[in-house]
């Protein structure tokens, strides 16, 4: 069952603030999720530490990679190795554009790779295109408990 | 032989034997002829005595029937055999003793018959004195009382004694004869036996030898034949000279001489032949050796000789000097080689060492020196004296340890080197050695151990090269290798640590300034009403230096990357690129008239990635560059360079002030006010990194208002 809400990974209060003002500038209603570290998001998504038995399902995961704890790519790694998320769309968000962050978190199997312009009427922009695309565009993969 | 006597002279002893017997069979028989002549001698004697005393008595019987007819009848016809037998029976009676004259028996019985004889002669003519001068009767008287009847008997008594006599001297004498004749006959036939049985011996013996001799001529015919083929075939030429004085006459040379010195058989032979053909440059020296032959019955000489076809030959010559028992010399033998095509190796030999010598003797870099096999310096070259030192007559004889290190020589080490040289044939190694003035050097020693074509032990060759310069040269090398490998360290330290700052800029950098951005453009909107016309001002200056601060940090990330990671080379079609940089900047401001002129087939080798860098800031500012005029003209193509190609961008824009070239590569530099002509200063700076980085130039041209050209090469 997807809840369709959005599973936000960001550290970053501002950056936080932003996107959920980006999100709402672009009347995307989903219910936010926020994970301060990569800990807290696998937690989230596997049912484990304190949300255990109760997995988040979210229809997208705006991730950074720049995280305490676990970063965003070993994230993207045990998300992309367990199979109830395996198939999860996951969007990198984040500032940089270094060449190994990108090649690698396509190699992980990414699904898509953003970086959050300086312009935040850029960022605005970015975010609605993201929303428009994995929101309503984006038949999203069948959920592997659904019966 | 096997007796311990010779053939010959068991056949003289044969033949000894065989004379002894033919002589001792021939005397035998000689003797038994003699014998029998001798017997026959005496038969014929024997029957002589026997008729003449038969004759007398015959004679003295017919004298007294002459007698008694005479005195009957008176007639002297009777007297007839009377006178003939008074003449006869003188003779008759000397003839009998001179055939009994070796008998004395015989003899005495002659004299009583001589005197019988003549008594009855007397007798006789006392009767017929009586008839001539008595008449019948008185001589018939005469008769009767005469005693003649008494003679006629002692008469024929004498006669009978004599005959017996000669008689049984025959028969004694026949069986002497008889005895000797048989002994003759065997030694006849022994003797003939011997000589037979002697002479199948000595023919048996005669023919066995003839047929040795016939084996051993034919043999010694095989050998001389072959001796001869081997002195033909020789190279060798064998001669011999009949010696009188102090002369020489050639008496025989072997055959070959003619195939190898071209001269007939007989030319050799001519007395002056040998000394008219010896070079007369090597005559003097040749013929002052001669009494050396004398003093020593040999000599070996080489001189010149000319062949018949006139060319002078090298040849060796051996001479032997012979003697008779009495110590006279009497000839000399010898062989005699051409050795022309030796003489002229080794005369090659010699300019080839000769050559050696000088090439050795003149190497300067090396110290190429002999040892004699305990290690005495035996020859020296310049090379040797340069780096060791001594000068050749300094050095020439004594030992080589004294170019050690006293160290090394209290080690051993000179005597262990040439061990390992005799061991091994060859001994390098590198080590400190002396010069002369006793400062060390570092030298690569070779020694060689030198054999001669025995494999006996002549000496060392050694070279010596003075490695000194290299040696410090290469510790330099390690130490500012050393050095490097330290840099190195320092500089991938560095860059880690560069790397690591600029993941960290680009990551945490840009956050804040997000932040600037995103809540003034916040504030601009859900406080738009509480804000004066300043207030907002200031947040879209603050939004505007957050921007420019975002695009700043790229541009710097960007020149950073263009620093980092390899190069992948291949060939890059700059045309193709320049045409998409083209249409792109077309298409970000459709407004703009600005006309590419760009050359087809523009191709240099680089890195993709990075030639797209480089067109894409070098058109970047055509394009901003020109952003005044209308229309705008910018031209890529490529032109002769200095023996290679160069690339450039050309435009026709704002162009710059040459005195300013020199900072227009540099970061941050910038030639123009920002808010004439946007940019960070950072293009022009990764452009001149990335030409650099492939090894090539940039540089640029240009005038103020009338258009700047950028020129690179790879």
């Amino acid at each position: 069952m997807h809840d369709r809400s959005i599973l936000l990974v960001e550290d970053n209060p501002d950056d936080e603030a932003l996107t959920r003002r980006a999100l709402a500038k672009n009347n995307i209603q989903n219910e936010i999720i926020l994970a301060r570290d990569g800990a807290e998001a696998l937690d989230w998504l596997f049912g484990t530490g304190p949300h255990t038995g109760r997995p988040a399902v979210p229809e997208l995961v705006l991730l950074d990679l720049k995280l305490p704890k676990v970063d965003g790519l070993e994230v993207l790694r045990r998300i992309r190795a367990n199979p109830n998320t395996r198939l999860l769309p996951v969007v990198i968000l984040t500032s940089s554009r270094e060449e190994r962050d990108v090649v690698t978190g396509y190699g992980l199997g990414a699904n898509s790779y953003i970086r959050k312009p300086v312009d935040f009427g850029q960022f605005v922009e970015a975010v609605r295109q993201l929303g428009l695309y994995w929101l309503v565009l984006n038949e999203p993969p069948p959920h592997p408990d659904a019966a | 032989m096997r007796m311990g006597l010779s053939l010959e002279r068991r056949i003289q002893v044969g033949f000894g034997i065989a004379v002894a017997i033919i002589v001792a069979v021939g005397t035998a028989a000689l003797r038994s002829t003699e014998a029998t002549v001798s017997s026959a001698h005496w038969v014929a004697h024997t029957l002589q005595v026997r008729a003449e005393l038969e004759a007398t008595f015959a004679d003295l019987i017919e004298a007294e029937t002459g007698v008694r007819g005479y005195v009957i009848t008176g007639d002297t016809t009777y007297l007839g055999p009377y006178q003939s037998a008074r003449r006869t029976l003188s003779s008759r009676l000397a003839g009998l003793r001179g055939l009994t004259s070796d008998n004395p028996a015989q003899q005495r019985r002659l004299d009583s018959l001589e005197t019988l004889v003549a008594t009855r002669l007397e007798r006789f003519q006392w009767t017929i004195d009586t008839r001539r001068t008595g008449g019948l009767a008185a001589a018939g008287r005469a008769m009767i009382g005469g005693r003649g009847k008494e003679l006629i008997q002692q008469v024929h008594e004498v006669v009978t004694g004599m005959e017996d006599d000669e008689e049984r001297l025959l028969a004694q004498r026949s069986a002497t004869l008889q005895a000797r004749a048989r002994v003759a006959r065997l030694a006849a036939w022994s003797g003939a036996l011997l000589a037979i049985i002697l002479a199948v011996v000595a023919g048996a013996l005669i023919t066995r030898e003839l047929a040795g001799r016939r084996r051993a001529e034919r043999t010694l015919g095989e050998t001389q034949r072959r001796f001869q083929q081997m002195l033909a075939s020789s190279t060798a030429v064998i001669y011999a000279n009949a010696v009188s004085g102090a002369t020489f006459s050639p008496t025989w040379v072997s055959e070959n001489v003619t195939r190898i010195t071209g001269y007939g058989p007989d030319e050799p032979l001519q007395p002056t032949w040998w000394l008219d053909n010896l070079h007369p440059d090597d005559r003097a020296r040749v013929l002052a050796e001669m009494p050396a032959l004398f003093a020593h019955a040999q000599l070996a000489t080489e001189y010149r000789f000319r062949g018949k076809d006139g060319a002078y030959h090298w040849v060796h010559d051996e001479a032997r000097l012979l003697r008779d028992a009495a110590g006279k010399p009497t000839e000399v033998v010898g062989s005699w080689v051409d050795i022309t095509d030796r003489r002229r190796a080794e005369v090659s030999l010699r300019a080839s060492e000769e050559r050696l010598r000088l090439l050795v003797g003149s190497v300067r870099d090396y110290a190429i020196y002999m040892l004699d096999p305990e290690g005495h310096v035996r020859s020296w070259n310049v090379g040797a004296r340069q780096i060791k030192g001594y000068t050749e007559s300094e050095i020439l004889g004594q030992h080589f340890s004294r170019f050690y290190t006293p160290e090394d020589v209290a080690a051993e080490k000179p005597a262990a080197a040439l061990r390992a040289a005799v061991a091994s044939g060859r001994f390098e190694e590198e080590n400190w050695r002396l010069r002369k003035d006793g400062s060390r050097f570092w030298a690569d020693v070779v020694i060689t151990a030198v054999r001669d074509d025995r494999g006996a032990l002549v000496g060392f060759a050694k070279v010596t090269r003075d490695l000194t310069e290299r040696k410090r040269a290469e510790q330099a090398l390690r130490a500012s290798e050393e050095q490097l490998r330290q840099y190195a360290t320092q500089l991938e330290a560095a860059n880690k640590e560069l790397e690591a700052f600029s993941y960290s800029v680009s990551h945490d950098l840009r956050a804040p300034l997000r932040s600037l951005d995103g809540f003034s453009q916040a504030l601009l909107e859900d406080y738009h009403d509480r804000l004066d016309d300043t207030g907002r001002d200031f947040l879209q200056r603050v939004r505007a230096a957050s921007q420019r601060m975002g695009t700043l940090i790229d541009d710097l990330l960007s020149l950073s990357r263009v620093t980092r990671g390899g190069l992948q080379v291949t060939e890059v079609n700059l045309s193709a690129l320049a045409t998409a940089l083209a249409a792109e900047l077309q298409r970000s401001d459709p407004q703009r008239d600005v006309r590419f002129a760009i050359a087809p087939d523009l191709v240099a080798r680089g890195d993709p990635g990075l030639m797209r860098i480089v067109l894409q800031n070098l058109l970047g500012n055509a394009w901003k560059f020109t952003g005044k005029r209308s229309p705008a003209r910018v031209e890529v193509g490529s032109m002769a360079h200095d023996g290679g190609r160069a690339f450039f961008v050309q435009d026709d824009g704002a162009g710059f002030d040459m005195a300013h070239a020199a900072k227009l590569f540099g970061a941050f530099q910038r030639l123009h006010a920002s808010d004439e002509f946007p940019g960070s200063g950072i293009g022009l700076a990764t452009v001149q990194r990335i030409i650099h980085r492939h090894g090539g130039q940039v540089w640029a041209e240009g005038t103020p208002g009338r258009g700047a050209t950028f020129y690179f090469t790879l």
